[in-house]
């Protein structure tokens, strides 16, 4: 009888310990959670530009606990190519998406296809044509153009000639900034735009045009380069020809080449983004989405117009020159 | 296997909720102790908690102090060990006859390949020229030394080492380094002239990054450095405060103190740095030390449910063990109450109970004993109450005597006729007394003294009797109707056939505090065998001789107990002595 008893004793102990223990390790293991992995789809990784992007991304990354696997393509061109590595995170079932889109049309079907699959969409840097994305996180293009446009004006004068050097692609942001800028200069009657045909996707080809748009019978005496490839081209052709300061280009992006340019005075001015808190909302709002928090549809990450007077005050510092610790 | 167990704990439940529900010693036992164990416990989880928490706070703000004081020395370390390098060259460049030469070039670029964390070296003349610099570098066009925020510093405090905000080194070619500027002004020899100028030692800004970096407090807090107004020098999260997404509050205290940040409290430990005007913040989450605390709280709650749990199944256990025993002697005992004797308690248990236990069987045997006696007792009373009611009229008598009545009348012998009819008459009256049992000692012999009478007549005065009684007994109290069975005993066995004449003395006192009768005769005396059993219960005479004695005998002893009764002495051809003692009782 009593023998029996004790080990009914014995079975209810153990039988009531058990749950409170697993509780307790429950209670520890709670914390150690498996991290949510975002995947980190940029255009490509060359460049200041998206080294920025991705840094600010690794930095939220960590702050917010999350796995970050960040790809890319070779090319910003590379339109297939990023829709096979849109397709390889949906395969892989990650958490969010992150994409800077390199077409603003042909990315659509596939990051539908992802948000379909319940993996939420954050489209950074460039617009992508769909509204089913939980945000838009990049910098205001049209506005960038105005800000060109402006620049242009004050430093050139309403009677220059203008050649705005661009290139063929899909992605938005070109065309927005030149949506920006031809009204500013449709203002002044006086002005005459005397080249906007895209040219490649190179600085060689950039480079080329330039030699051909000042030397030849346009005399163009300012350029409106819209992204930083165009831009070194550009410049670079201006330096050679040792033509520094007798005609203006105004420059986007702060490629450590543009800064030395800029130094030198062949650029007279760029118009900076900060690809930095790009990367770094990007991440940050997919977190929160993640958690069923609200976060906004669309984040300006905001622009400077750098010149050589203010590119070393302190705050356009820390934009112009971002710590690669 | 499995049911086993289900059957086991479904008993064990049941034997559970069965004891809780009885409200006795088990649910006292373990209601009380539970409530003083929790109590205790409780006291002691609260004691510990409030130790642990506050030792907790306070080593949360001790070892924040301690790292903030940690990274200020090692600031200290690092911006003494680069002023010892610009006292150095000072030194060096103020014995050159002439500077630039190629030996204080030599000495500079060792300088600065030693120390890595050293970007440039230079010396400038006050009106912005570059004397020298280490690594030889070509300084870039257009740039205005003059502009230069450390070199005005460095000549506006003339005597003191000028400790510059981060910023990025533009002055030479190709080089866009983050640095903190060492700047001071300094006097040298250029073609033997004493001239001014300004020392540059730049300090590579990831170097003093290093330092601060990888103190980590608790999970979230970190370590930032700030000058005297405020602007960053170090944080952790440079580029974000840069671009806008982060900011931090103006520092101007120093010491520790609490603040409310959109990220909860903070403890916020403040230090200045010496030979700058730094200040070092360590940025502690006092919702870290919640946290743990939390965890402690609900591991100590875990634990007290656990106990309590625990507590209560062994208390009602142990509860049980003491009281099962208990209910099982109460339940034995109810049953004795509804009138069942027939029990035998068998009680495993402590000591204690087991004794109670025993004499508790003890007593019921007994009780069980007495109850049969009493049943045996009361029967024999009833037959012999019977017995008794039958000798106040014996029909065998009163015929006898009526008979003799009627042979006397017809021989015309008034006088006896009137005397037995008298003595009839009296004999009655006391022997039925209005029913009562226990009559006095004077109607008693009243009693005896006509029966004898009668009887004399009877058997023609072959007897003679006499009768004493002391004076004082004759109040005293007796069951009535204990002589008359034995006058007649001893006249039918005794004097009946005795060829001379018989004598019957009756006598009454106290002695030894107790009511004497005596009834002497000599008559024929009883054989010792019938003596024997006269007086023996367990002898049932059925031949009638002797039934009225034993009768009388038994009376006595179930009215007053053993001690009292008849004792018989007798001696054949001499006589019988018969003793009746009574209890002396006067109302």
């Amino acid at each position: 009888m009593f023998k029996k008893r004790s080990i009914l004793i014995f079975l209810l102990f153990i039988l009531l310990i058990s749950p409170s223990l697993s509780g307790i390790v429950n209670l520890n293991s709670k914390k150690d959670e498996e991290p949510k992995e975002i995947s980190l789809i940029l255009k490509t990784q060359s460049g200041d530009y998206w080294k920025n992007v991705r840094m600010g991304a690794e930095v939220a990354a960590k702050e917010f606990n999350v796995k970050l696997d960040f790809t890319y393509c070779s090319d910003e061109t590379d339109i297939t190519g990023q829709i096979a590595l849109v397709n390889a995170a949906i395969e892989r079932k990650v958490d969010a998406l992150i994409l800077a889109p390199s077409d603003y049309k042909g990315l659509v079907d596939v990051t539908e296809k992802a948000i379909f699959k319940k993996i939420p969409v954050i489209v950074i840097d460039s617009k992508l044509n769909t509204n089913k994305t939980s945000s838009y996180i990049a910098t205001d293009n049209v506005k960038a153009g105005e800000m060109a446009g402006e620049k242009l004006v004050s430093l050139s004068g309403i009677n220059s000639r203008i050649a705005i050097i661009n290139f063929v692609q899909g992605s938005s942001n070109n065309k927005d900034r030149e949506e920006g800028l031809k009204p500013i200069i449709s203002k002044y009657p006086q002005m005459k735009v005397v080249y906007n045909n895209y040219i490649l996707p190179d600085s060689e080809s950039a480079f080329e045009i330039t030699k051909k748009l000042v030397l030849g019978d346009d005399k163009v005496n300012t350029i409106v380069a819209l992204n930083y490839i165009s831009s070194i081209g550009a410049a670079q052709a201006i330096n050679e020809m040792g033509l520094a300061g007798k005609v203006n280009i105004i420059t986007f992006d702060n490629t450590t080449e543009e800064i030395e340019f800029l130094e030198k005075g062949v650029i007279q001015a760029t118009i900076t983004q900060r690809p930095f808190g790009m990367g770094y909302l990007a991440v940050k709002y997919s977190v929160l989405n993640l958690q069923g928090k609200k976060i906004p549809k669309y984040v300006d990450t905001g622009l400077v117009v750098i010149d050589k007077a203010n590119m070393y005050l302190p705050e356009n510092q820390k934009i112009l020159f971002p710590f690669t610790q | 296997m499995k049911s086993k167990i289900n059957r086991l704990l479904k008993n064990l439940l049941n034997t559970a909720v069965a004891s809780f529900k009885f409200r006795g010693i088990q649910f006292i036992i373990t209601l009380s102790f539970t409530f003083i164990t929790i109590l205790a416990m409780l006291f002691v989880g609260i004691v510990i908690y409030n130790k642990f928490s506050t030792s907790l706070e306070n080593n949360a703000t001790l070892s924040t102090k301690q790292l903030v004081n940690q990274v200020n020395s090692n600031i200290e370390y690092y911006l003494k060990s680069t002023k010892e390098v610009s006292n150095l060259l000072d030194k060096n460049i103020y014995l050159n006859q002439s500077i630039p030469n190629s030996k204080l070039q030599d000495q500079m670029n060792v300088i600065q390949n030693i120390r890595s964390d050293i970007a440039s070296l230079a010396v400038f003349s006050d009106k912005g020229e570059l004397i020298i610099g280490s690594p030889n570098s070509v300084l870039k066009d257009k740039v205005n030394i003059l502009d230069q925020e450390w070199f005005n510093s460095a000549l506006n405090k003339s005597d003191n080492v000028i400790f510059s905000l981060p910023h990025v080194q533009n002055l030479f070619d190709g080089k866009h380094d983050w640095v903190v500027s060492l700047s001071r002004v300094i006097y040298f020899y250029k073609d033997n002239v004493r001239l001014r100028g300004v020392l540059l030692v730049d300090m590579n800004y990831s170097t003093i990054g290093q330092l601060c970096q990888n103190i980590s407090i608790g999970k979230r807090g970190y370590i930032y450095i700030v000058d005297s107004d405020n602007n960053i020098i170090y944080h952790p999260e440079q580029q974000l405060i840069n671009i806008g997404l982060k900011s931090e509050n103006r520092q101007d205290y120093l010491g520790s103190y609490l603040e409310n940040s959109d990220e909860g409290k903070r403890l916020v430990t403040i230090k200045t740095v010496n030979y700058t005007n730094w200040k070092v913040v360590a940025v502690a989450y006092m919702s870290e030390i919640l946290d743990f605390k939390n965890a402690i709280t609900s591991f100590i709650g875990w634990i007290l449910f656990v106990c309590i749990i625990l507590i209560v199944f062994i208390f009602g256990f142990i509860s049980s063990k003491i009281s099962h025993p208990i209910k099982q002697l109460e339940e034995s005992m109810k049953m004795v109450e509804s009138g069942d004797f027939n029990i035998y308690i068998d009680v495993k248990g402590e000591d204690e109970v087991k004794r109670l236990a025993t004499a508790f069987n003890l007593m019921i045997s007994k009780v069980r004993y007495l109850m049969g006696q009493i049943v045996i007792e009361q029967e024999a009373k009833r037959k012999s109450e019977l017995d008794a009611l039958q000798a106040q009229i014996n029909p065998h008598f009163l015929y006898n005597t009526l008979d003799s009545i009627v042979w006397m009348a017809e021989n015309e012998k008034s006088d006896g006729v009137i005397t037995m009819v008298t003595a009839l008459a009296k004999l009655f009256r006391i022997s039925i007394s209005r029913g009562k049992n226990i009559i006095t000692v004077r109607e008693e012999i009243e009693h005896a003294k006509n029966y004898l009478i009668i009887q004399k007549l009877r058997y023609k005065n072959k007897f003679k009797f006499e009768i004493i009684a002391q004076k004082e007994v004759l109040e005293y109290k007796t069951l009535k109707l204990i002589l008359q069975p034995l006058i007649e005993n001893s006249i039918y066995h005794g004097i009946e056939y005795m060829v001379d004449e018989g004598f019957i003395k009756i006598s009454v006192s106290i002695t030894n505090g107790k009511l004497l009768y005596e009834i002497c005769d000599n008559g024929l005396g009883i054989e010792p065998y019938k003596l024997k059993e006269l007086l023996d219960y367990r002898v049932k005479s059925n031949t009638g001789s002797g039934v009225g004695v034993k009768n009388v005998h038994e009376r006595i002893q179930l009215s007053y107990g053993t001690e009292f009764g008849l004792k018989i002495e007798s001696e054949m051809e001499v006589g019988t002595t018969i003793k009746i003692w009574l209890p002396l009782v006067k109302e």
